[in-house]
C-alpha cells in the first residue's frame, strides 16, 4: 500500500534546485544524486534556520537583520576581507534584488555634467 | 547570465517559518538568504565535480554528492 501522503511543507521546487546546481556543476547528474542533493538542500534550511535564530536571540532581537546574513557568511568563510559582501551580491544575485541590497552602488551611476 | 534569476522569495520566507515560526525577517534579508542559499549549493557542487573527477567519473552519482554533503558540513 502506498504511504500516507503527508501535508504539503513549503520547499523549493526540485526543478529549480536542480537547475542552480546542473548550472554550478557543469557536468551530468545522475538521477540519485539530485536526490542527495535536495536532502542537503533540506538539511541546509533547517541548519540555516536555527544559525539565524541563534544570532537574533543573541542580539536580543525577533528579527533577521541584513547584518545577520552578513555575519553567517563570515563565519562560513565565504564573505572575506578580500571578498566583501557586495562583491558576491553583485556576482550571484540579478540586477533588480542587488538594487535592493546595494543602493549605493546604484547611486554610482552619477550624471557628471559635461562641459 | 540566465542563472541570475529572480529569488523565490515568499518560498525563502516561509521555509525559514516552518522551522521557526517565530522568527521574522528584515525586509531584504531573505535576499541574502537566497545568496546564501547559492553559494551552498556552489560549494556543494565544486565538491561533488571534484570527487567524480577523483574517481574517473564524468557524471556526479549520488557517491559523489553525499561524499560531498559531508566536507562541506
Amino acid at each position: 500500500a502506498m504511504a500516507p501522503r503527508r501535508k504539503r511543507e513549503p520547499a523549493l521546487p526540485s526543478s529549480l534546485v536542480k537547475k542552480i546546481f546542473s548550472h554550478y556543476v557543469k557536468v551530468p547528474v545522475a538521477r540519485d544524486a539530485f536526490k542527495v542533493v535536495e536532502k542537503c538542500v533540506e538539511v541546509y534550511f533547517r541548519q540555516l534556520s536555527n544559525d539565524l535564530e541563534a544570532y537574533t536571540l543573541h542580539a536580543r532581537r525577533k528579527t533577521v537583520e541584513e547584518a545577520d546574513l552578513e555575519l553567517l557568511m563570515r563565519r562560513q568563510g565565504l564573505v572575506t576581507d578580500k571578498m566583501p559582501l557586495h562583491v558576491l551580491i553583485e556576482r550571484h544575485l540579478p540586477l533588480e534584488h542587488r538594487k535592493l541590497l546595494i543602493p549605493v552602488a546604484m547611486s554610482g551611476n552619477k550624471v557628471i555634467p559635461h562641459k | 547570465g540566465r542563472m541570475k534569476r529572480a529569488a523565490p522569495r515568499s518560498t525563502l520566507r516561509n521555509l525559514i517559518k516552518r522551522h521557526k515560526p517565530q522568527l521574522r525577517l528584515a525586509a531584504n534579508a531573505d535576499l541574502l538568504v537566497h545568496l546564501n542559499f547559492l553559494l551552498f549549493l556552489h560549494r556543494l557542487a565544486e565538491e561533488a565535480r571534484a570527487n567524480a573527477f577523483e574517481n574517473k567519473s564524468k557524471t556526479i552519482k549520488s557517491e559523489h554528492a553525499m561524499v560531498a554533503a559531508k566536507v562541506i558540513k
